[in-house]
């Protein structure tokens, strides 16, 4: 096999565009996933079923379907319903958002949900109302078990953002596809696309092992 | 001080409280005892709400939780918990487990809280553990710690619920003590405990529950040297 480093070369400024639009819609995308994920979770953990239900509804769509359908129909769909110039830039980090805010909503019912019943009692008990026991004892509690999680779940974002490709938002996939289309080759552009995606993902695990290090030496204080 | 009339709860199909009635008088200490299931934590948890109440009135200082008009978490800080397993917040030391209730609930400034806390510390014994966080403690001294963050909210009422069961046999000496000197200083305080040497000798009253009412109560030395009924002639027989 030949393997034309010049394409590779040529294409580098794009790739790298694109790479930092990866990284910016993914961290986009997880960010407000976060805030909306804490709402679903904290809705969806109400006492009252009709509460519940949308919450409910929600996630299970939003896990059910796959990001490319969600995709797809927000871009062509909902966003030209609000924008008359729809952005693929923005429906790929709407999409990511909403995708992510389901899953994020799970990860933080689990992590709120390990947290010992006693400790919301206990603060209950001092008269503390439900809204402060969440944010002075279980929050900060569940914190520290859900940055696991939550790292996966960025990294699982990072790769799906790959999609952004089908709306043509110019995100790395999207310049791999470019490039294998201008010269008609495919493991030049492919394999550098790979190789950038796993640089992304292998940091972004470092990253989280450091977090987690971290964490741990600060519990035995 | 706490007036429990009818007091029925249920956990589904399973009444598990079936009519409680009692009266508890301002500094008054009552121990409850009775053989495993039979209610006493479902009782004690229902007179701070941590538990719904299906049936009946519990007023305490005046005010009828079941109303639906009565601030619960008002009610609640005049009513202190000790649980079995202590449930300090282990990501705050010592002094901030304590603080952190009057200083978010009663809106005290910290410096003012932390004083206070430090009082309370060393009225347990524990005042060189202020910075120390829970999981660094002994059983014993997580439950001293537990008994001194209930009491920073200056609660009317204290309410135990086997504050020495998930101690080793050595630690526990330490907790009654705490729980002693509280009874001398006139705190209200129920009790739900295995210890029949503390009911006997810090109780006003002993109320010995069986599958959700109250079967007898009497004075201590009443109920443990004459038991009226036959279950709790078993019962005592059992566990004296
Ligand atoms: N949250 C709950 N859901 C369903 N059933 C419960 C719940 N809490 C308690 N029960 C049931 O209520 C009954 C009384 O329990 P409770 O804990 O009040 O007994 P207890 O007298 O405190 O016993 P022990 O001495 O073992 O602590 C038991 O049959 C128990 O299974
Ligand atoms: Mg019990």
């Amino acid at each position: 096999m030949d393997f034309h480093f010049e394409i590779v070369q040529d294409y580098m400024p794009f790739f790298l565009k694109g790479m930092a639009l990866t990284v910016g819609v993914s961290l986009a995308g997880v960010l407000i996933g976060l805030l909306l994920g804490l709402l679903i979770a904290l809705g969806k953990m109400s006492s009252n079923q009709w509460v519940r239900l949308p919450f409910n509804i929600y996630i299970n769509v939003f896990r059910g379907t796959p990001l490319l359908v969600q995709l797809l129909i927000i871009h062509f769909g909902i966003v030209p319903l609000f924008m008359a110039q729809s952005n693929p830039v923005v429906s790929l980090v709407i999409g990511l958002s909403l995708n992510s805010a389901a899953y994020i909503a799970e990860i933080f019912r689990a992590g709120i949900q390990s947290i010992d019943k006693g400790q919301m009692e206990a603060a209950r008990s001092l008269g503390m109302t439900r809204v402060q026991a969440m944010k002075l004892v279980i929050l900060p509690q569940a914190v520290k078990r859900v940055i696991p999680p939550l790292g996966n779940e960025f990294i699982v974002l990072l790769k799906e953002s790959s999609l952004g490709s089908v709306l043509a938002a110019p995100e790395l996939m999207y310049w791999g596809q470019a490039a294998a289309g201008q010269y008609i080759r495919v493991w030049e552009p492919y394999l550098t696309v790979a190789l950038i995606y796993l640089v992304l993902t292998l940091s972004l695990t470092y990253l989280m092992n450091y977090i987690e290090r971290r964490m741990k030496t600060d519990d035995l204080r | 001080m706490i007036s429990v009339k009818h007091l029925k709860k249920s956990f589904g199909d399973n009444e598990v409280l079936k009519d409680i009635s009692i009266d508890v008088n301002p500094q008054e200490v009552v121990v409850v005892i009775g053989p495993s299931g039979s209610g006493k934590s479902t009782f004690i948890r229902c007179l701070n709400m941590l538990e719904s109440i299906n049936g009946g009135h519990v007023v305490i200082d005046g005010k009828d939780l079941t109303d639906k008009k009565t601030n619960i978490n008002e009610i609640r800080t005049n009513v202190g918990m000790v649980f079995q397993h202590f449930n300090l917040f282990p990501h705050k030391t010592i002094l901030d487990n304590i603080t952190l209730a009057p200083i978010n609930v009663r809106g005290m400034n910290k410096k003012e809280a932390e004083e206070k806390a430090m009082v309370l510390l060393a009225k347990v014994g524990l005042a060189e553990k202020a910075s120390a966080y829970p999981d660094s403690l002994s059983g014993g001294q997580k439950q001293r710690v537990a008994i001194a963050r209930a009491l920073a909210m200056e609660p009317k009422v204290m309410l135990f619920d086997e504050p020495t069961s998930a101690l080793d046999p050595e630690m526990v000496g330490e907790v009654l003590e705490v729980m002693k000197q509280l009874a001398k200083d006139g705190m209200t305080m129920i009790v739900v405990t295995h210890e029949m040497g503390f009911a006997r000798e810090v109780g006003d009253r002993v109320v010995f529950m069986d599958n959700g009412y109250i079967v007898e109560e009497n004075e201590p030395k009443a109920l443990f040297d004459d038991p009226k009924h036959e279950r709790t002639k078993a019962f005592l027989s059992k566990v004296l």
